[in-house]
């Protein structure tokens, strides 16, 4: 009996919809948290795994020596390489392949590469628009790494000291 | 027996076994790195060091026999503490390359370094680094990482037989090498690269190519000798990636030719044919399968409503499986011919009404290596069948004496007893002299036609030698006598050696001819031997006297015949020529219409090895771009021709049809035929008997397109070979440009000085296209280039 009086009157005086606007009032006054991507970034740790890279040495060249440990690490087998040896005679990767679709991201290639080539940058916004377009090839990766080199870097002597 | 404890288990084991034996066997495992159960022991890695009880100091296992009562502990405090030491004193030099190095993986010292091996090294002096050296194409040497374990020395002198590898200097400058600078050119070479536990040798074909954890296993058969080696094909991505020996101590033991080994670099190369291709108005182009299947159909019913079946012949290479051979014979029997042979080199038929059921080596391999006495007649054994070469080794350490009547003085890695050198036709009368050390009476009468002269120390030393041996002593015929012109006689007077001496004589063929045979891809015999009425033509005569048709199972019979220019001849006069075959052959054959079918990695089948085992198989990859098995080609042309009983569903169905070998008959005819010798001069003076092999990486499409194995020493260009005193008497320059004659034809070819050449013959090798056109000539001329 009680309780069908006490519904009654917070129905009749919108005591649900007050309550709504306590809370609308209170976020309409707050410090604003939103920020206006991609103008405005929040800060990432250098540990964030995003795009993959393919790093070089300062003299240009390829660190990656095709020893296909990560492409064996990878939990979601997102890696294919195929090697040769190179007129130098040096084992160099001919193919190196990387599914974004099949890759959960996990870091497992970047850890397990014993020459730091493989790397997951700090990019996390990509997209693609082609179908096919989701397999990344070495060129594109090299590519990558060339652009970024300076922000991968950045990142691996910022985390160095707890590696 | 000895009892005693290891680990605390009570074992027995024979006398004299070692304990790392008797730990293996029990299943225990113990660290090591020298010790191999094929070699000798050499005791020098020091990693098997067990705790004995009562012994003053840590005993390494390969080298300490067993005793009564032993206690050995392998994984105490104490144990560990000296495989632990040992493995930091191996890791000293070895460098970390481990991501680059293609034994990573695979590799004993990475695993035992995982489990004995400390994390970090207290090493901070100099390390020490050597130099690698170019030892050919098929091995890669990387010489810092070698930990001196000499299981490759051992091998090259305990197995193949020649030391090619040594270890010079002591200590810290201990390196492997070869002695003179020279590459590694061993017919078993690549076992090193089994053996070598660290990546200090590794192969040279598949270098950076894949890594061992990626690699999935097939068991397949090696295709490429009558032995049958076990193997493991590797396959990564539906490639061939690597050929392995597989362990089977009745065939191969553990080992591979080079050959089997490195020969699938050809199922990857640029030379397989992708889809069916016609040749239209002399133009090559590519078609469906539909196509060129109603193209060789329509041709074949064509040529035998107008010209009769017995216009069309088959041609089989030997190295195909028994169900290849099965349907090929099936399908040109059932298009009404009987011309159907796989025998491809042989020239001699005279006898082949009175054959066997199909060649042997008249015995198991095992029991080679058990014999006494071995005649080797006509055969370079090292390199033609390299793991029975290896047997005849083994036995001729033992204390056998080994004989060998050949034309050519091959190198082999064992000495002969008595050795005779002659010309081939000579080959004959020096074994009939042997024989009639032996026989006398109505046979004797029989043999003395063959030759005038009285037995030489050497005829008589080989009769003696062979008489002692009884039972455990053999004939072997190999790739010489039962191609040559005369090789009828010559197994004739072999058998009768046999007889008279009460040894068994045992044949070398090529491949899967046991297969051949036992499907009836013969002109006179059918499957299982049984008779058939109607006589075809055999693979000379085929040729010989052109057909209107032939079709060509994967040879190519330009470099696969036994006259290569009537082989020509006959293909280029030829209104069809359909070319089953694996390859793109346009350079060789004179086809009109080439099928793409799967070599013996891409389908199942079956092979019979020269002691009548048989050993079926499974495809390991699928197969490549159109290609396709062999006998589904065979079976849907047999539809398109509209022929009967070519329904087969599976390869089971064909296999069913076949029977089965019997396993390893005695060798040898019914009755013995002693024709006539056909002679190999026409003019005495001025000719010289030329000497003919196939050089052992030319047998077939196959080995003729692995690159590596191409470019390998036992792969000599083709030359004039003379030996030093024949160059002076022709006043021939070494290494200058020749013309060989033969009737009207000529080539040209340079004069290479090999002292394994009797005086007064000539050695050309068959299956180069350079020589194909000196056709089967037994006599040439050799004069100066002008």
């Amino acid at each position: 009996m009680g309780k069908s009086i006490s519904n009654t009157l917070q129905s009749f005086f919108l005591w649900e919809l007050l309550k709504g606007l306590r809370l609308t009032g209170r976020n309409f006054f707050a410090r604003k948290i939103t920020v206006q991507f991609p103008e405005e970034r929040t800060p990432k740790s250098p540990r964030f795994r995003g795009l993959h890279a393919l790093r070089r040495y300062p003299n240009g060249e390829e660190r990656c020596i095709a020893c296909k440990l990560c492409e064996a690490v990878c939990p979601a087998a997102a890696i294919t390489i195929e090697s040769e040896e190179r007129d130098d005679g040096t084992r160099r990767t001919t193919r190196y392949d990387i599914d974004l679709f099949k890759c959960i991201y996990c870091g497992f290639c970047e850890e397990s590469c014993p020459v730091d080539s493989i790397v997951e940058t700090d990019i996390g916004d990509f997209h693609m628009e082609n179908q096919g377009d989701n397999i990344i090839t070495k060129d594109q990766l090299l590519a990558i790494g060339d652009k970024y080199e300076k922000r991968i870097a950045a990142a691996r002597a910022e985390d160095a000291p707890y590696r | 027996m000895p009892t005693f404890e290891i680990d605390g288990n009570t074992l027995e084991a024979e006398e004299g076994t070692m304990i790392i034996k008797a730990a293996d066997d029990a299943g225990i495992f113990i660290p090591r790195f020298c010790y191999h159960e094929k070699l000798s022991i050499a005791a020098n890695c020091r990693m098997c060091l067990v705790e004995v009880e009562k012994a003053p100091k840590p005993l390494p296992a390969c080298a300490t026999p067993v005793v009564d009562g032993m206690k050995v502990v392998t994984r105490s405090e104490y144990a560990r503490d000296v495989q632990k030491s040992t493995m930091e004193f191996l890791l000293i030099n070895h460098p970390l390359d481990c991501p680059v190095c293609d034994q990573g993986g695979e590799c004993p010292l990475q695993d035992q370094a995982m489990a004995f091996g400390r994390s970090v090294s207290r090493f901070t002096e100099k390390k020490r680094a050597v130099d690698n050296e170019d030892i050919g194409p098929l091995i890669a040497t990387e010489m810092t990482r070698c930990i001196h374990c000499t299981r490759c020395v051992r091998f090259g002198q305990e197995v193949a037989g020649i030391m090619e590898l040594g270890a010079i200097g002591r200590g810290e400058h201990m390196r492997i090498g070869t002695f003179l600078d020279r590459s590694v050119d061993s017919e078993l070479s690549g076992n090193v690269i089994d053996l070598c536990p660290v990546g200090a040798l590794t192969s040279k074909p598949g270098r950076f190519n894949a890594r061992s954890w990626e690699l999935v296993n097939h068991d397949s058969i090696a295709v490429h000798d009558c032995l049958g080696s076990n193997i493991t094909i590797q396959s990564n991505r539906d490639k061939v990636k690597r050929v392995l020996p597989r362990s089977n101590e009745e065939i191969n033991e553990c080992w591979l030719s080079d050959r089997d080994r490195f020969s699938h670099e050809a199922l990857v190369s640029p030379a397989r044919l992708a889809s069916p291709m016609i040749k239209q108005a002399g133009n090559w182009q590519t078609t469906d399968w539909e196509t060129a299947l109603r193209f060789a159909a329509d041709g074949l019913n064509g040529i035998i409503e107008r010209h009769g079946a017995d216009q069309v012949g088959g041609l089989a290479a030997p190295g195909s499986t028994l169900e290849e051979f099965y349907l090929f014979q099936q399908f040109i029997r059932a298009l009404g011919s009987s011309n159907v042979d796989h025998r491809l080199r042989q020239r001699d038929f005279r006898n082949d009404d009175i054959t066997p059921d199909h060649p042997s080596l008249g015995m198991n391999v095992v029991e080679l290596e058990d014999a006494d006495a071995i005649l080797i007649v006509g055969s370079n054994i090292r390199k033609e069948q390299p793991l029975l070469g290896s047997r005849v080794y083994k036995a001729w350490k033992r204390g056998a004496r080994i004989m060998a009547i050949n034309p050519l003085d091959y190198e082999f890695q064992f000495d002969t007893a008595y050795k005779e050198i002659v010309p081939p036709n000579d080959m004959i009368a020096c074994l009939a002299r042997t024989v009639l050390q032996i026989v006398d009476g109505a046979t004797a009468a029989h043999v003395k036609r063959y030759t005038e002269d009285s037995a030489g120390r050497t005829e008589r030393g080989i009769a003696q030698t062979l008489e002692a041996g009884g039972n455990k002593a053999c004939i072997l015929l190999g790739d010489v006598a039962l191609n040559g012109d005369n090789a009828s006689i010559l197994m004739s007077l072999a058998q009768q050696l046999g007889e008279a001496s009460g040894v068994c004589v045992g044949v070398l063929p090529p491949a899967n001819s046991v297969g051949a045979w036992t499907a009836g891809c013969v002109p006179h015999r059918g499957a299982g031997a049984e008779s058939v009425t109607a006589d075809g033509l055999n693979a000379r005569a085929m040729l010989e006297d052109p057909r209107r048709a032939y079709l060509l199972l994967g040879n190519e019979p330009l470099l696969d015949c036994g006259d290569p220019r009537a082989a020509r001849r006959a293909l280029s006069d030829a209104e069809l020529v359909v070319a089953i075959t694996p390859y793109d052959v346009r350079e060789t054959v004179d086809a009109d219409v080439m099928l793409p079918v799967t070599p013996w990695s891409e389908m199942g089948g079956t092979f019979v090895n020269c002691a009548g085992v048989e050993q079926t198989f499974e495809a390991a990859v699928p197969p490549f771009e159109e290609a396709r098995p062999a006998w589904k080609v065979l079976r849907v042309l047999g539809n398109f021709c509209d022929l009967d009983g070519f329904d087969y569903v599976s390869m089971a169905d064909v296999r069913a049809g076949i029977p089965n070998p019997e396993g390893n008959p005695v060798w040898g005819f019914t009755q013995k035929r002693w024709g006539e010798v056909s002679s190999d001069r026409t003019n005495d003076d001025i000719d010289l008997v030329r000497i003919t092999d196939v050089p052992p990486l030319r047998i077939d499409s196959t080995v003729r397109r692995a690159r590596s194995l191409q470019e390998s020493r036992d792969n000599p260009p083709p030359a004039v070979n003379l030996n030093s005193e024949q160059i002076k008497r022709l006043d021939v320059a070494e290494g200058g440009v020749v013309q060989v004659h033969a009737g009207n034809d000529t080539t040209r070819l340079p004069v290479v000085r090999d002292e394994r050449v009797p005086t007064g013959c000539v050695y050309l090798p068959a299956g180069f296209s350079e020589t194909a056109i000196l056709g089967a000539a037994t006599a040439v001329r050799v004069i100066r280039d002008i």
